[in-house]
């Protein structure tokens, strides 16, 4: 089922374009507002958690805080390395910035998937989706678009002809490349289960409980889907690109004022729009928690912002699993995170993947469910004694090395 | 194509939003640079070092490694997509794959590819020149005395 939205089936009309300007409008006030709180909230979130006040004075619990700083980095002097690639050092915020707003496109941001309906919902007599757009590549578009963002990072800190935001934009890469794997090895099981890239297929795939798949994706994809995305983002405990107390600020130390202001904006936002993600994949974004035919339906309220508003609720939670990932966790250290990235989460989503594959294959065909997965168990073993062994191999090696010296 | 035209005038507006606050930034702040300001930034220190040219190898490996499993993922998706379709060759198709593609994982892994920060040195407690465990060494022959000096002539003062 390739879930297209049929705003766009006839000719292009004055109509459409209106909507899809008000969209484009509405999703980036959206964005832009979203990451105003969002920076509030992890403020005062974290404020409470080490038992201090937080921004407390703009606007009621100091929630203007983001927009006087924002107001105050307008008048801030804009400053140019001597030795920056001026041209580069121009270009790279936007590389990061714009990346950030065009993935919050794809996540469906509202709309009625109930008793199978499409989402779709009426606005001027144009049928549409609550959701910018819906490519029939949907996810692999956010997939492609978070890897624009490595190259804002990674020019930023080599345009900026300075020690540290060079290391740190050389670890940004290595990083996010890193996880980039473990990512989408992750995600192509949902895929595999929802049959589609779209993303309100995924969402329409999900409309109970166990349609959540709580087995399947829910135990292995999921975590290492939470965690690479953590990676990608470059936020705790995976903040080693601007680790403060080695790297100054990381790949954004040679940057001020409204430059700086938007990679604040884009990592932001980024959080934001992972969170989206997560819910989309995993937790059936807009639909209402159901169990079988019981549905937690919110009275007084269409079904369609009914959506939002289910939506709002679970991304908020997964917002407030990063500040408290923040909060709680210490940084990891450069060689502990490729480790855990290479030789733990990658293999695991790979091989998860696998057995997921030949389960689904073998329900197809009507093979013996068991006889199938004790093959893919003995044959999982086999490879994890396979990697063991590499690894002792390495470890031996190194050692070896380190006696020579 | 239609269906990507959204995404479009979204990039245009978000390229927009950045370029006028940038145009608003520059109309807005004073602009008074020096030699000092456009200096590399290191918390103060002036810097004597230029920024380092060359990484160490890791970080080329782990690109290279990248694209293979980035070849992986996309091998994987059309089967996750198609599955239905695509059937039992399909999934044999696949297994070959992921196990050349695995077998090579392993190899890089065990020559040492992946590992990362210093080598480790154990600690040989008899030395060549057998100073570490020596007899005359001992506890004031190795820690210095920080912050000594002095204090005992003023506690003489102080009785």
């Amino acid at each position: 089922m390739i879930a297209l939205d049929s705003l766009f089936f006839e000719n292009l009309l004055w109509t459409p374009l209106l909507i899809v300007l008000a969209k484009v409008l509405v999703v980036f006030v959206i964005g832009l507002l979203a990451t105003l709180l969002m920076v509030w909230f992890e403020r005062k979130a974290i404020a409470g958690m080490q038992n201090r006040v937080g921004p407390n004075k703009t606007g009621p619990f100091g929630i203007l805080q983001t927009l006087a700083d924002g107001i105050k980095l307008f008048f801030k002097e804009d400053l140019f390395p001597t030795r920056a690639d001026r041209f580069v050092f121009v270009v790279a915020p936007f590389l990061s910035f714009v990346p950030a707003f065009l993935s919050f496109a794809i996540i469906p941001l509202g709309g009625d998937f109930r008793d199978g309906n499409s989402g779709e919902v009426t606005i001027f007599g144009q049928v549409t989706r609550i959701q910018l757009a819906d490519p029939p590549i949907g996810v692999l578009f956010a997939l492609a678009i978070s890897s624009i963002a490595v190259y804002g990072i990674m020019l930023a800190g080599w345009s900026s002809g300075s020690k540290y935001p060079l290391l740190g934009s050389v670890r940004a890469s290595a990083q996010m490349v890193s996880y980039e794997a473990a990512l989408g090895l992750s995600l192509a099981c949902v895929l595999l289960l929802a049959g589609t890239l779209s993303t309100s297929g995924i969402v329409a795939a999900q409309s109970t409980i166990t349609d959540w798949h709580f087995v399947s994706t829910g135990l292995v994809p999921f975590f290492i889907f939470l965690i690479a995305a953590t990676a990608e983002l470059n936020r705790p405990p995976f903040d080693l690109v601007e680790a403060e107390q080695e790297l100054v600020g990381g790949f954004n130390t040679e940057y001020s004022s409204i430059r700086f202001a938007l990679f604040y904006l884009a990592e932001f936002m980024n959080t934001v729009t992972m969170s989206g993600l997560i819910v989309t994949l995993f937790f059936g974004g807009p639909q209402p928690i159901a169990f079988g035919d019981f549905v937690f339906d919110i009275p007084m309220l269409p079904n369609a912002l009914e959506g939002s508003v289910w939506l709002l609720a679970k991304i908020l939670v997964f917002l407030y699993l990063y500040v408290w990932f923040r909060a709680t966790l210490p940084r990891l250290r450069y060689d502990q995170l490729m480790d855990w990235g290479w030789k733990l989460l990658i293999p695991a989503s790979l091989g998860w993947f696998m057995l997921l594959a030949a389960q689904q294959l073998g329900r197809r065909n009507d093979w013996n469910i068991f006889l199938v997965t004790g093959a893919c168990i003995a044959v999982l073993v086999i490879c994890y004694l396979l990697l063991q062994a590499a690894f002792s191999r390495s470890s031996s090696q190194r050692e070896r090395q380190g006696t020579m010296f | 194509m239609g269906q990507y035209l959204p995404i479009v005038v979204l990039a245009i507006l978000a390229i927009l939003f950045g370029v006028g606050s940038l145009i608003a930034s520059k109309l807005l702040a004073p602009r008074r640079p020096n030699t000092a300001k456009g200096a590399p930034y290191e918390c103060g220190i002036v810097p004597s070092l230029e920024a380092p040219e060359r990484f160490p190898v890791s970080f080329y490996v782990v690109a290279m490694l990248f694209i293979m499993f980035d070849i992986e993922i996309i091998f994987a998706y059309p089967y996750a997509v198609a599955s239905n379709s695509l059937g039992v060759y399909g999934f044999w198709e696949l297994v070959a794959f992921s196990a050349v593609f695995f077998v090579a994982f392993v190899y890089v892994v065990a020559r040492g590819a992946l590992d990362w920060g210093p080598v480790k040195k154990p600690r040989r407690l008899v030395s060549r020149d057998g100073d570490i465990l020596s007899e005359s060494r001992s506890v004031s022959t190795t820690i210095r005395r920080v912050g000594f000096e002095g204090r005992e002539t003023r506690e003489k003062v102080s009785v």
